[in-house]
């Protein structure tokens, strides 16, 4: 707030008191008190009221300071109103009640909203929990089947575990600080985990695999890389084109380390790449194809985002795609 | 035999995974009695315990480290937790190994293994196969007929075991696949058959050249 605009916002008090003076000042003067003590007198008064309005302006000044600066350190900034110094005038203090009631439900509402989000994603982890042990039992009586039944009940127990697993991570990515435990991890570690929890539908689509410099170590969260890994297994299996090959592989970029993962399948077209990560984005492979929910890719930028991994997508149509996850140089992390 | 402990709520799994477990030349003893399970743990002395963590009453977690008091057995842990943070704790707690469900069936069997192996347990298996006029020794990856011996490859090898273990069945191409793919090294079909035609000269070179034969559509027959 400068002086300007608080004597603006006054304008009109000002006037009446100018006014006033003046009214008063003539009629002295008509009634015959003498000029010098007119003016002496127009001064003294000019200057109590413009002390006044000084005193007034520096004291609202710091109060609206004070309130920006609490504002600015307040987390939840939607808690201000109970953080503040109540006003000193009766007319603020009431605007500042009302303000506080209201402030007071919203706070409420607001809390409700995360607890029931907060109940809501335990229930989903603990049904996703709950909802493994019949998929685990479900597996072990497939294996008493014959080759070709086994293999194909195999494929669509692993269809419902995937579907299953982005349900639980979906969850988690609403506050991953919750299960997130970042450590020193092998790539090779990371990489064997994803392959081997989509080994039934790499074999059934008849994908050679390959890895490549997979030696180093970074420092994550090896259980959501493994899910962001086999996300992107489990496109390059969806869109796998003749003779499908992955190759997993990692080099060294100065002190960070780059992961590409690398199918030769259809690859996607060029104006839909920028939105493949957007939540519900299928494009026109998901819907020929069939079976995409969107969703993966939008899970794996949200969980990226959290662990600082770089996400880097770049494909041709008709040749393949390679997605790259730039591992962060270790001296960026906060310390656990 | 191995004794192995299954320490698991779940009626269903824990009698297939019984089941299994017998069938790959284990003795499975299944806990129905979740009340103290230390005690029936001493009594028993199993070779290794499957916890799950998510049981009626205690945690597995609290659970392992009385386990571990009671008995010198490797605890493996088999839960639906796959947090990292659950990792931390059942291993730091002493657990052997800690695999998440939903498992496959080949990863539990290849953990438990290893986990007895390391411990000092041995392979429960027998370490030759013997089957039609073949004599192959599992840890020395040598086949021997009629006399004669040829060293194995790794992937000859788990390709000749398998067939010798189905001997006189159909073995299809999908579950050699299944049976080779393992940690770091994920075979494809043409890797398959590369190793087969090797496999059979080998075996022709023995003294035995139409051992594996071709089903056409369906897979192998030794």
């Amino acid at each position: 707030m400068t002086l300007l605009e608080f004597l603006s916002d006054r304008l009109g008090r000002l006037a009446l008191q100018l006014i006033c003076i003046g009214l008063a000042a003539l009629f002295l003067f008509a009634t015959g008190t003498q000029p010098g003590v007119l003016i002496i007198l127009l001064f003294v008064l000019l200057f109590i009221f413009a002390a006044a309005q000084i005193y007034d302006f520096s004291r609202q000044r710091a109060y609206l300071r004070e309130l920006e600066f609490i504002l600015d350190s307040l987390d939840q900034k939607y808690l201000f109103a109970e953080c503040v110094p109540p006003p000193q005038n009766l007319y603020a203090r009431r605007l500042f009640n009302l303000t506080r009631r209201a402030g007071r439900a919203m706070t409420g509402a607001v809390s409700d909203a995360q607890a029931s989000q907060r109940e809501y994603r335990e229930y989903v982890e603990r049904w996703v929990h709950e909802i493994k042990a019949p998929i685990t039992a479900a597996r072990l009586i497939c294996r008493d089947l014959d080759g070709d039944t086994r293999r194909k009940l195999t494929a669509e127990l692993g269809q419902i575990e995937a579907h299953v697993e982005r349900a639980l991570f979906y969850a988690r990515a609403e506050n991953p600080e919750q299960d997130c435990l970042l450590r020193k991890t092998e790539l090779e570690k990371i990489a064997a985990q994803a392959i081997e929890n989509h080994r039934s539908l790499l074999i059934q689509n008849g994908i050679q695999v390959e890895t490549e410099g997979l030696g180093g170590t970074v420092y994550t969260d090896e259980k959501w890389a493994v899910f962001i890994l086999g996300q992107l297994l489990q496109n390059a299996a969806r869109y796998r084109g003749e003779a499908p090959v992955i190759t997993i592989s990692a080099r060294p970029l100065g002190k960070q380390v780059r992961l590409t993962v690398f199918d030769n399948g259809i690859g996607i077209p060029a104006h839909e790449l920028p939105r493949v990560f957007e939540r519900g984005f299928t494009g026109s492979n998901g819907r020929s194809r069939g079976g995409s929910t969107g969703m993966g890719l939008y899970l794996c930028r949200k969980l990226a985002g959290f662990l600082e991994l770089g996400l880097d997508i770049s494909s041709r149509e008709g040749e393949g795609t390679a997605v790259t996850l730039t591992f962060p140089a270790k001296e960026n992390l906060t310390k656990l | 035999m191995q004794k192995i402990m299954i320490v698991e709520d779940d009626p269903a799994i824990r009698e297939e995974l019984a089941l299994l477990l017998e069938n790959e030349g284990y003795r499975p003893l299944v806990i129905t009695d979740f009340i103290d399970i230390p005690a029936q743990a001493a009594l028993e002395r199993p070779d290794l315990i499957l916890l799950d963590i998510g049981l009626p009453g205690k945690d597995g977690f609290s659970l392992c480290a009385a386990l571990r008091k009671a008995i010198p057995a490797p605890v493996v842990f088999v839960t639906s937790r796959d947090t990292g943070v659950d990792e931390v704790r059942a291993l730091s707690l002493g657990g052997d190994d800690y695999i998440t469900k939903p498992y496959s069936v080949p990863v539990l069997l290849a953990r438990i293994k290893a986990v007895l192996r390391r411990t000092g347990g041995g392979p429960a298996q027998a370490d030759v196969l013997e089957a039609g006029g073949l004599c192959l020794s599992l840890t020395k990856g040598v086949v021997s007929a009629n006399g004669n011996t040829a060293d194995l490859t790794r992937n000859e090898l788990q390709i000749l075991a398998c067939l010798m273990a189905h001997a006189g069945q159909i073995v299809s191409r999908a579950d050699l696949i299944d049976t080779l793919w393992d940690h770091q090294i994920y075979i494809d079909d043409n890797t398959l058959s590369v190793n087969m035609t090797r496999l059979r000269g080998k075996l022709a070179a023995l003294g035995l050249p139409g051992a594996v034969k071709t089903r056409r559509g369906m897979g192998y027959q030794l």
